[in-house]
């Protein structure tokens, strides 16, 4: 004989609560209420979920309610009955299980950020129009332009050298039709940002005074921080900056989005930083590349990064400037290797 | 007949019922209660998260589903919990209509700024009536002593509601559309009509505020139904415009402050400027923390303290500066604990706001029964309420 169970049955159309009985049958849920009998198949029944405090309530098709104050009596009647929970809700009950959703839950995390965001940041880039690097890059260099920049002081003859030698060994590193589009510029910039390179999205590569005087008698070391900025625009690099850490925010929006937007935005901040290093291993593999392919040894970037460590006192820490990376002793190393 | 007598009569009539009778009027006080527990929710929350990541999404409308059937059985009104009849299916429905919208307008904006426009205006021509139909399938799908709750609440009406806070968004854009250079140059000073248009926009933004959401709130507070009851916001207008003053100033005031210290920091020692500008997004975010909770537990007591029906009375009565000190606890713990506090912040909010409610009813509510369905006169909006089981917010 199937256990039965007294509770209070709401039938949905009145707010009474009535005495009912319920027991399992025949794969069916036979409700007892006064002179009047239901059944309900056990699927359509929405059946309440374990829980601490609180009332037990199973939800009837039929719009009725059935209500257990006492939510050990209705366990026992469920466990006697051989009504089992759904795998989820035996999962959410369990600590240990709970222990590994959660290093799961970290895990997936992790493979995500490593393997899945970049082939993520990749399909978004694709749909990205090229006319949008180039608006933002345009606005960006608008903006540096009227507080970070000024006009060059170097003479003409030498920005035309190098604008010459640079154009040649693009064309030699790359096969015909396929090198990236760039627009170099040579300006004069404060102190704060010293002996500096830096791409923008769009193509505009800007070469400050300082760093062609620093390393005026080895103008090749020029051509290889050039070779460096165009390997970031060969990417895009900074564009790929931007998606990922909406596609960082967006993830982390989930976790704590709906409490608050602001905590959302910090994870995008930090990993920020991890990727911009990578990019920057990216950009020396291009420059390098595109030295060997004008036959200009690797080795002259040695030099400037030394003299660069010397210079540096108040380098600006832009994510895509030259003179802001850490590791030297790694960069050195990659220059010195052969190939 | 004395009062004595009256109130023997009415006691004999009421029957067994809980909670104490407040005057010699049969009405009777209906506390809530919740019963969540942080712990709990967190097993939940963190299954929800992951099968959420690992789906990509598509497990996030049964998740919803799972916390408000949380949420709903342990929201004890007068001992009998709210039940959740939401269906995850319907509501995967909604998910993907609202995810495939999104995808359009990203779409859109790929091809060019003016298309992008046009499917932005499209969203925003959507909205209301996307807002309304979530709202009727949450109210639709709650469940109370087995009586349905209800909205009743117009597509006419929802875009009335939210009319005054569309007009300064929309003669912002329009402004800018209008005055400004097609070429921006960072360097040049804004176009005088340009910075007019959009200093009007903001200062009429600002002064339609407190009248935008009194509308919103009368719609809402004014679809409420339940059994044949249908709730009523009585509020003025102006009690808005007190509370929004005091927002106001409850802004301006930290910013003369810091103001004022920075003029005397300057005066006194430079340097030390930096390290206050190093912290004002630190003091952003603690105004955020504080401020915000203030004004919304506020809020929470003057719209429901103004809602009634004939025989159901509301009130709200909650504290707003424990408020305002639990939710910085709340963000400075999870973010220590980079999200996972996330659970345990949200049961105790809502233990908070929950806790502070209560109703007052006239009558007993046993003899209640549910509503006949009313034909509604816009079926189509309530098929595809249903139907895509839309459940936007919260």
């Amino acid at each position: 004989m199937a256990p039965r169970l007294q509770l209070e049955y709401f039938d949905g159309r009145s707010a009474r609560p009535q005495r009912a009985e319920i027991q399992l049958q025949d794969g069916q849920l036979q409700l007892a209420c006064g002179l009047q009998h239901h059944q309900y198949p056990l699927g359509s029944v929405r059946w309440p979920e374990r829980q601490r405090h609180g009332q037990r309530q199973a939800l009837l098709p039929d719009g009725g309610v059935l209500s257990c104050a006492d939510a050990a009596r209705w366990d026992d009647w469920a466990r006697a009955s051989g009504l089992r929970d759904s795998l989820t809700v035996r999962w959410m009950q369990n600590w240990r299980l709970v222990g590994t959703a959660l290093a799961l839950l970290l895990a997936v995390l992790l493979l995500a950020w490593r393997w899945g965001l970049p082939p993520a940041t990749e399909a978004a880039l694709r749909w990205l129009p090229p006319a949008l690097d180039q608006q933002i890059g345009g606005q960006a260099l608008a903006q540096l332009e009227s507080h970070w920049l000024r006009p060059s002081q170097l003479p003409p003859a030498e920005q035309d050298a190098l604008r010459q030698r640079f154009a040649a060994l693009v064309a030699q590193a790359h096969p015909p039709g396929q090198a990236p589009a760039y627009q170099l510029h040579f300006r004069a910039a404060s102190a704060a940002l010293g002996s500096n390179a830096f791409a923008l999205p769009g193509g505009a590569v800007v070469l400050t005074d300082a760093l062609v005087q620093l390393m005026r008698d080895r103008p090749e070391a020029v051509l290889g921080v050039l070779a460096h900025e165009l390997g970031h625009l060969r990417q895009r690099h900074g564009l790929r900056l931007a998606v990922q850490a909406s596609l960082v925010s967006a993830a982390a929006g989930l976790v704590v989005g709906d409490f608050s937007a602001l905590l959302a935005g910090v994870p995008a901040l930090l990993t920020q930083q991890a990727y911009s290093r990578d990019f920057e291993r990216e950009a020396d593999a291009e420059a390098r590349r595109c030295l060997l392919a004008a036959g200009i040894s690797p080795r002259v970037m040695l030099d400037f990064f030394e003299r660069l460590a010397q210079q540096r006192q108040h380098a600006a820490s832009l994510p895509i400037a030259f003179s802001s990376h850490p590791a030297d002793t790694e960069r050195k190393r990659f220059f010195s290797e052969p190939p | 007949m004395s009062n004595n007598n009256d109130r023997t009569a009415a006691d004999s009539t009421l029957g067994n019922l809980s909670g104490w009778p407040h005057s010699q009027y049969r009405k009777r006080k209906l506390d809530v209660a919740f019963t969540g527990s942080g712990s709990e929710y967190f097993r939940i929350w963190i299954v929800n998260l992951l099968l959420s990541l690992v789906t990509l999404g598509l497990y996030l409308p049964f998740a919803k589903a799972r916390r408000l059937s949380y949420f709903y059985s342990n929201t004890l009104i007068d001992g009998q919990a709210l039940g959740f009849h939401g269906d995850p299916w319907k509501m995967l429905r909604g998910f993907l209509l609202l995810a495939v919208l999104t995808l359009a307008y990203g779409f859109a904006a790929r091809f060019s700024p003016l298309s992008a426009m046009a499917a932005f205006a499209l969203l925003c021509g959507l909205w209301p009536a996307l807002w309304r139909a979530g709202l009727q399938f949450r109210l639709a799908n709650t469940s109370w002593r087995g009586l349905r709750l209800g909205f009743t609440g117009s597509s006419a009406g929802a875009y009335a509601a939210l009319l005054p806070l569309y007009v300064p968004a929309l003669l912002m854009v329009a402004g800018q559309f209008l005055f400004a250079p097609e070429r921006p140059d960072p360097r040049a000073p804004l176009p005088p009509l340009l910075g007019l248009s959009m200093a009007a926009s903001l200062l009429l933004m600002l002064f339609m505020l407190p009248w935008g959401v009194a509308r919103i709130k009368r719609y809402q507070h004014g679809g409420y139904v339940y059994a044949d009851q249908q709730t009523v916001l009585t509020v003025p207008t102006r009690r808005f415009y007190g509370l929004g003053l005091k927002a106001l100033l409850l802004t301006l005031l930290p910013l003369a402050l810091l103001g004022a210290l920075a003029a005397i920091v300057v005066a006194v020692y430079k340097p030390l400027l930096f390290w206050m500008m190093m912290a004002l997004p630190l003091a952003y975010l603690l105004y955020f923390a504080l401020i915000t909770p203030y004004v919304s537990a506020r809020l929470q007591n003057l719209v429901w303290n103004g809602t009634a029906s004939e025989l159901l009375q509301l009130q709200s009565d909650l504290p707003a500066r424990p408020l305002a000190w639990l939710t910085l606890k709340n963000w400075l713990l999870t973010a220590l604990t980079l999200g996972l506090y996330r659970p345990f912040a949200a049961v105790h909010t809502a233990r908070m706001r929950l806790q502070a409610m209560s109703l007052m009813v006239e009558g007993d509510l046993d003899g209640w029964v549910a509503r006949q369905s009313v034909a509604q006169d816009d079926a189509a909006g309530d098929a595809a309420g249903d139907f895509f089981g839309i459940d936007m917010g919260l």
